[in-house]
């Protein structure tokens, strides 16, 4: 903790902010990518909505007040753009959120940055039949294999409703893909 | 149908893959969209601008300055007339009370000021 607290410092003092955004940009890349990756799906898109978060991110780090963990504090920006990035998009084709989500897993066949095979395929369109918060605690938890605990920092929600979501999401999921 | 189960499956996992080397260079493109700090730079002319107000503020305050305390002396200082009308028309200062402040050497004093000659004395208490 006083090692996160002396990192914060140093991102907000103008002498060692730089070095220390660079420490963090190559600490928190990779999850965040996953993460917006599993959200938007596509990597161009993913690629644009990474580089925003981290603005926002080095743009707001003097509102940080600390009271979250920057870990969580950066995974709910993403979590936000990445949403919003969706939504925007959906409108702009005049098509709803699960329609353009189930546009882009129709994509993803012939995506060079995915080696998916015909289950990863189903899984996918199996997410998407779930609610948005389903989804993102499935995704969290099944993909990107974080704690109950860190998902409930980020998302704002008490361990016990997501165990219960999750427990719901993998029922949903195994319905999906057994009769389709 | 079997049924699937996802937690007695093999992981399955997402699929997804980045392009090589994305990211050795995306550190370098998020730092290109974060702007420098902003320093104020004043352009020539903004800078001529100012000096110039400022020599402008210096020469007014230079112009109004003995002004300012001409009217300052002008109103504290006043002139034994302006004393003597006021005392005469303006207060409650009786004669008889500015006689009881007057000492030896202011009476000295009005007799060398105002030379009474003692016969003029006389020709006017006679005539009045």
């Amino acid at each position: 903790m006083l090692e996160e607290k002396e990192f914060i410092e140093r991102l907000l003092n103008p002498k060692t902010q730089n070095e220390a955004f660079q420490k963090l940009l190559s600490e928190y890349q990779k999850p965040l990518y996953n993460h917006i990756r599993n959200i938007v799906l596509n990597h161009d898109d993913t690629d644009d909505v990474l580089q925003n978060t981290f603005v926002k991110v080095f743009q707001h780090l003097k509102n940080f007040k600390g009271d979250s963990k920057l870990f969580s504090w950066m995974y709910r920006i993403a979590t936000n753009e990445a949403l919003t990035f969706l939504n925007q998009k959906a409108k702009k084709s005049g098509i709803s959120s699960e329609a353009l989500q189930n546009k882009a897993i129709d994509n993803l066949k012939s995506d060079s940055y995915f080696d998916g095979d015909e289950i990863q395929i189903k899984l996918q369109q199996a997410i998407v039949t779930l609610p948005e918060k389903q989804q993102l605690v499935f995704k969290m938890k099944y993909f990107e294999e974080l704690k109950y605990e860190e998902i409930s920092e980020i998302l704002g929600t008490s361990v016990g409703a997501l165990k219960a979501s999750y427990h719901h999401a993998v029922k949903k999921i195994e319905a999906f893909v057994t009769t389709n | 149908m079997k049924e699937f189960k996802l937690d007695t499956t093999q992981k399955i996992a997402s699929g997804f893959k980045t392009p090589d080397n994305y990211f050795d260079t995306l550190s370098e493109k998020v730092m290109l969209q974060i702007p420098e700090k902003e320093v104020k730079v004043l352009s020539i002319f903004q800078r001529k601008k100012s000096i110039i107000f400022l020599v402008a503020a210096v020469f007014m305050i230079a112009l109004l300055l003995p002004q300012l305390f001409t009217s300052a002396t002008k109103t504290t200082e006043l002139d034994n007339s302006s004393i003597e009308n006021y005392l005469t028309y303006q207060s409650n200062v009786s004669q008889y009370d500015i006689i009881n402040l007057l000492d030896e050497e202011d009476i000295d004093a009005l007799r060398q000021e105002v030379a009474v000659d003692g016969d003029m004395v006389e020709n006017s208490s006679n005539t009045n």
